[in-house]
């Protein structure tokens, strides 16, 4: 498969994407999205733009708007060019994405959708997507000796009477741990976790949620609302050791916050 | 003009890689410009060449890593170069072969080892460049001893700043060889300028002990205790990492610092900040204090030999503050920090000052220099010859005479301790 020329993209505070490229020929082409399908299945979801001109200069540029809203995953960015419509991965150019850095600090509708363009891991441009009714963005987690205390901020729900913290150990939804949410000044929520309370589960890891309001849905505590499409390596928490255990906060490779728990060596 | 780069391996990254690929891009609008890479040990450069400028290979180290005289240590390039041991008589063999062969009427070394062969080893006709990115008193006796022997055969010498010109002016007797300082240059930045709002203090570079980021981390805790809503991003891999990390850990910054990995080009990760750190302990240049000039950062730097000082003023486009001083260092972070209007004033400033780094006019620099250096190369071959003044050969002597005592001493102690074993 051959490649295209190098794409710069920015992205505007209402998660509108533009991308600039200079193709190899001035035919009239295409930029198509296609959502990664899960290993083994077909490509399914695709979304078309129309590259057009700008200047005189050979630049072309497409626009992906805030709306429709994509599919949460990731999507590989091709040129569809010539009569054949043959499909070309796209390499990363500059990536502005300055307006996403304090996306935490704005307010979200439901459904909460994020949108960080990305270079992959072979080294091609992508949009990293998330697509949720409800978000608890994770703000700065305090660990001590023994307790990990989490701050978020609620998006596209409303805390309320009866807020808590749900751990649910991953592969295992009849085993949890629930802590009561404290109503932080900047109207978000804020909850303290006892680490000796994860360690019975060696080897296993807890996913993080919040139940905004007694009765309400759980909502998956993440980090999406910034610039960061992939932040496993670069937000590292620090382990806490109890009971002989490693109790590790964490983000996943989909930023979502876990807690692992593994035998102390 | 048809002018020839000579690099260590243009396939790697760093500031001599991408000052090359942007001098050697700017001149190719107006000559024949090719960069010949000693080493090659991947498909594709991390930086894409201008498509006017050609590229090519010496030694492919996925093919010829194995062979035999790979295995041989090399003769020409100097023993005591830093990176004399990724050198080997193959290296000799090909560098040689290809100033031999070479169709340039200048050739460009961008090292020390690499000025050698040119110095030695280019044709009568080849008019001879040697860059300095490094600094002449940063280097061990024995290699000032050895440049000092070959750079007479070198037509210009250019150092990255003006004081170690001076150091090349006073401490080396180079008769007819021009000695002058040019500036690394940065391309201008496509994306706007960054507008002093984004609150990340950003600094890039290897994780190299001398870059002292330990000391910005500790510098930054001052920041993150009164403005939890600053961060600092490094960016950037290498042997430091463990530590760094192990630093954020023990002063309770994970939510404040972040080890970001390597990242090229970084035009779009200044403009999230609005404040460029350097804290290195020598910096030769300082290529990173001048990118982020250029996106419009104001930079906090320690006035470390020999680049800093030359690029920032302080107080007017930058802070500089004494090396190694942390307390210093986090003052003049909070500085900035805490007056967005200073911020942004000094901003401007920087993008304004920093335009001096552009490749406009340190190319035409370059392009004088090239042209001098073919000029003189044609004299010399007319028999022409300069004279140097008896003061400054007295005191040049003096410090070759030291360097060349050093040299010697260090033998001598080398011999007594294999006698010991």
């Amino acid at each position: 498969m051959s490649t295209a020329a190098r794409t710069h993209c920015s992205v505007d505070a209402d998660g509108r994407i533009t991308f600039r490229l200079r193709p190899p020929t001035a035919a009239p082409a295409r930029l198509l999205l296609v959502l990664r399908p899960k290993k083994g299945r077909p490509e399914e979801s695709t979304h078309t733009l129309d590259l057009e001109p700008h200047g005189d200069d050979g630049e072309f540029r497409a626009v992906l708007e805030p709306l429709p809203r994509l599919a949460e995953g990731r999507w590989d960015a091709y040129l569809l060019s010539g009569p054949d419509d043959a499909r070309e991965r796209l390499l990363p150019g500059l990536r502005d994405l300055r307006t996403l850095v304090d996306g935490g600090t704005r307010e979200r509708p439901s459904p909460v959708a994020v949108r960080a363009p990305y270079a992959t891991l072979d080294g091609f441009l992508a949009i990293r997507t998330w697509l949720r009714p409800a978000l608890a963005e994770a703000g700065p987690v305090g660990v001590d000796g023994a307790t990990m205390t989490v701050r978020v901020r609620l998006h596209g729900t409303e805390p309320g009477a009866g807020a808590e913290a749900v751990l649910r150990l991953r592969g295992d939804k009849d085993t949890v741990r629930s802590y009561p949410a404290r109503t932080a000044e900047d109207g978000g929520l804020s909850f303290t976790v006892a680490c000796a309370d994860l360690t019975t589960a060696v080897g296993r890891v807890w996913n993080v949620f919040v139940r905004p309001a007694a009765g309400a849905r759980q909502v998956r505590v993440a980090r999406l609302l910034d610039d960061l499409a992939d932040r496993k390596g670069v937000f590292v928490l620090p382990r806490v050791t109890v009971d002989g255990r490693v109790v590790r906060p964490y983000y996943t490779i989909d930023n979502d916050l876990a807690v692992e728990v593994t035998a102390a060596d | 003009m048809k002018i020839s780069f000579l690099i260590h391996n243009a396939y790697g990254i760093g500031g001599t890689i991408a000052t090359t690929f942007n001098l050697a891009a700017a001149l190719a609008e107006r000559h024949d410009v090719e960069i010949v890479s000693v080493l090659r040990h991947r498909e594709h450069p991390n930086l894409t060449a201008h498509p006017g400028v050609r590229l090519r290979a010496l030694v492919d180290l996925r093919r010829e890593k194995d062979h035999p005289l790979h295995g041989r240590p090399a003769r020409v390039f100097p023993a005591a170069e830093y990176r004399h041991h990724q050198y080997s008589e193959l290296t000799d063999e090909r560098i040689a072969a290809c100033l031999a062969d070479i169709d340039a009427d200048v050739v460009v070394g961008t090292r020390p080892g690499l000025n050698v062969h040119l110095a030695l080893q280019a044709p009568e006709h080849v008019a001879r460049v040697g860059q300095e990115h490094l600094t002449l008193d940063h280097h061990p006796p024995a290699l000032r001893t050895a440049l000092r022997r070959a750079y007479r055969g070198l037509d210009v010498l250019t150092t990255v700043t003006e004081a170690d010109a001076a150091s090349y002016r006073r401490k080396t007797r180079l008769p007819g060889v021009r000695v002058e300082a040019l500036p690394n240059s940065v391309p201008t930045p496509v994306l706007p300028a960054a507008d002093g709002t984004g609150k990340v203090v950003v600094a890039a570079g290897r994780l190299v002990p001398v870059k002292r980021y330990d000391l910005i981390i500790e510098a930054f805790a001052r920041v993150a205790a009164e403005f939890p809503d600053w961060q600092l991003r490094i960016y950037g891999r290498g042997e430091e990492r463990g530590r760094l990390r192990a630093l954020i850990e023990t002063l309770g910054l994970w939510n404040n610092v972040f080890l970001m990995g390597a990242v090229t080009p970084m035009e779009a990760e200044w403009v999230k900040g609005s404040i460029g750190a350097a804290a290195s302990d020598y910096e030769p240049f300082g290529m990173t204090l001048v990118e982020a000039m250029r996106c419009g950062l104001p930079v906090v730097s320690t006035d470390c030999p020999y680049g800093p000082g030359e690029i920032i003023r302080d107080g007017e486009d930058g802070r500089l503050v004494p090396v190694g001083d942390t307390a210093a260092f986090g003052t003049a972070l909070l500085g900035l920090v805490r007056d967005d209007e200073r911020r942004r004033r000094m901003g401007r400033a920087a993008l304004t000052n920093a335009e001096r780094f552009a490749p406009g006019p340190v190319v035409a620099q370059a392009e004088r220099l090239l042209q001098e250096a073919i000029d003189a190369r044609n004299g010399a071959r007319r028999g022409t010859t300069e004279r140097t003044g008896a003061h400054h050969t007295l005191v040049s002597r003096g410090h070759a005479t030291r360097d060349l005592a050093h040299v010697a001493a260090s033998r001598a102690l080398r011999t007594l301790r294999k006698a010991r074993r």
